[in-house]
């Protein structure tokens, strides 16, 4: 459930995701910043962004922090 | 060619296996005064001590406090009950698969009747016990002899390659048992505190008490004196082997420690994937186990709960499974449920009439049957709420096998 899945995500310098999937970003809706579970050995550091993009579709997107990659969530 | 052996009851002794189990490998330290530390919440008792412990006259069962009087530098070790009974359950497994029909008496202690092996392993006793030593594959003290206890007797006297046999019947098992100590009784587990009672009357071996008048036992120390008096004479029950079944298990680990509510999910989880094993096939739960493996030095729980009636209702499971949680002394990593014993198959519980309710939830069933026969055991699945105030969204729910 909720599975996080490999999005496409062209970010500004700031951060902010400027296409996902190809899709250009319209509006940003909410961002949030998850730091988790540092006391083990894989800690979460996660940047969430809730988008809308231009097709009028809803996207919850993160950054990882550590491993760089950005990823897709519902 | 069949060879008559009026000893036929095999006893296996593997000597302090629980401590050693509790060890985990660490040989160093049972040369140490060691004991078992009592369990949390439990009686205030030590489990089994090493020789050095033993020496200091340290002896299972004994109160913390006493133990701690004779040997002031006894160190007291966590029990693994989970280790111990996953270990065990291998050695019953590795007896039972050279055709040993076994009763486990205790975790280090099994009987098994020799009798229809005999002609399997060339028609002697050596063969049979050579390929129960070879299943084993760890030390282990063997005795033979007319009743459980006698060969329990003769396996205390017996070396590693040395098997100790009482031949005869149960008259020659009495004449052995004379000269044995009376805290051979201390091995089963109703007769535990009598020896020290009995020692205190000077009475030290079973002999002794083998000559008093059975009338004279009983007035003193009622059923418990007037059994160990019966196996002092060299009687004893018969051996109910258990029947062989294959292991049911399930476990889900717990990413962080964890403790109430999502131990209650966890439990959920595992009550539902249990449901849902093929290999129950339709069976009901009778008794089970629930395990944890704890945060704290990586030590375990175990707790085994049997119903009232067999169930296979998740929900009435849960209700009963539920409150042992609570019991758990630590925050745990692992959480398993074992099936210990099975009840008879669903459909045997159902009543005469059906409701409307009922006949729902089979068409349900079927439903659900066929779907996973022609889907894959994936095809119907049920979203289960593990952490709701998670911050990570895919630890809020997880999918579980549905059961109708």
């Amino acid at each position: 459930m909720s599975v996080p899945r490999r999005a496409a995500v062209c970010a500004g310098d700031s951060g902010r995701p400027l296409t996902v999937d190809g899709r250009e970003v319209d509006t940003v809706r909410e961002s949030w910043l998850i730091e988790d579970r540092w006391w083990s050995e894989r800690p979460v550091r996660r940047r969430y962004w809730e988008v809308v993009t231009v097709c009028g579709r809803d996207e919850v997107v993160f950054h990882d922090l550590i491993g760089g990659r950005w990823w897709r969530q519902r | 060619m069949f060879v008559s052996w009026s000893a036929n009851i095999v006893c296996a002794l593997l000597p302090r296996f629980r401590l050693a189990t509790a060890a985990r490998g660490r040989s160093e330290l049972l040369r140490a005064p060691v004991a078992i530390a009592p369990e949390p919440g439990g009686a205030q008792q030590v489990g089994e001590a090493s020789p050095a412990a033993e020496a200091f006259g340290v002896h299972e069962g004994m109160r913390l406090g006493e133990a701690l009087a004779r040997c002031p530098q006894l160190l007291l070790l966590p029990g693994d009950p989970a280790g111990i009974a996953d270990r065990w359950e291998g050695v019953l497994v590795a007896l039972e698969s050279v055709g040993a029909a076994v009763e486990p008496e205790r975790p280090g202690l099994v009987y098994f009747d020799a009798r229809g092996l005999l002609r399997l392993y060339g028609g002697g006793q050596s063969g049979v016990l050579s390929a129960a030593r070879r299943a084993l594959g760890q030390p282990a003290r063997f005795g033979v002899a007319p009743t459980r206890f006698a060969a329990l007797a003769a396996a205390h006297r017996a070396r590693v390659r040395r098997p100790a046999i009482i031949a005869g019947g149960n008259r020659q098992a009495g004449e052995f048992l004379a000269s044995q100590p009376v805290t051979l009784l201390r091995e089963r587990a109703e007769l535990a505190q009598l020896p020290e009672a009995l020692e205190r009357l000077g009475i030290s071996t079973l002999g002794e008490l083998a000559q008093l008048s059975a009338a004279a036992v009983a007035d003193r120390f009622g059923t418990v004196g007037l059994r160990a008096h019966e196996l002092a004479r060299g009687g004893d029950a018969p051996l109910r082997p258990r029947a062989p079944s294959v292991v049911v298990r399930e476990s889900v680990e717990l990413p962080e420690a964890s403790c109430g509510f999502q131990l209650e999910r966890a439990l959920q989880l595992l009550i539902d994937r249990l449901l849902a094993r093929a290999d129950r096939r339709g069976r009901s739960f009778r008794s089970v186990a629930l395990s944890a493996v704890l945060v704290e030095r990586g030590g375990t729980w175990r707790e085994q709960v049997t119903f009232r009636e067999a169930l296979s209702d998740p929900v009435r499971m849960r209700l009963a499974l539920a409150p042992r949680l609570a019991l758990i002394p630590a925050p745990a990593q692992v959480l398993r449920l074992a099936v210990e014993r099975f009840g008879p198959p669903v459909a045997q519980a159902r009543g005469m009439l059906e409701e409307p309710a009922d006949a729902r939830r089979d068409r349900l069933r079927e439903a659900v049957r066929q779907t996973r026969a022609a889907a894959g055991a994936e095809a119907a699945l049920r979203v289960l709420t593990v952490d709701p105030g998670s911050r990570l969204p895919e630890r809020r729910a997880v999918l579980t096998p549905f059961e109708a």
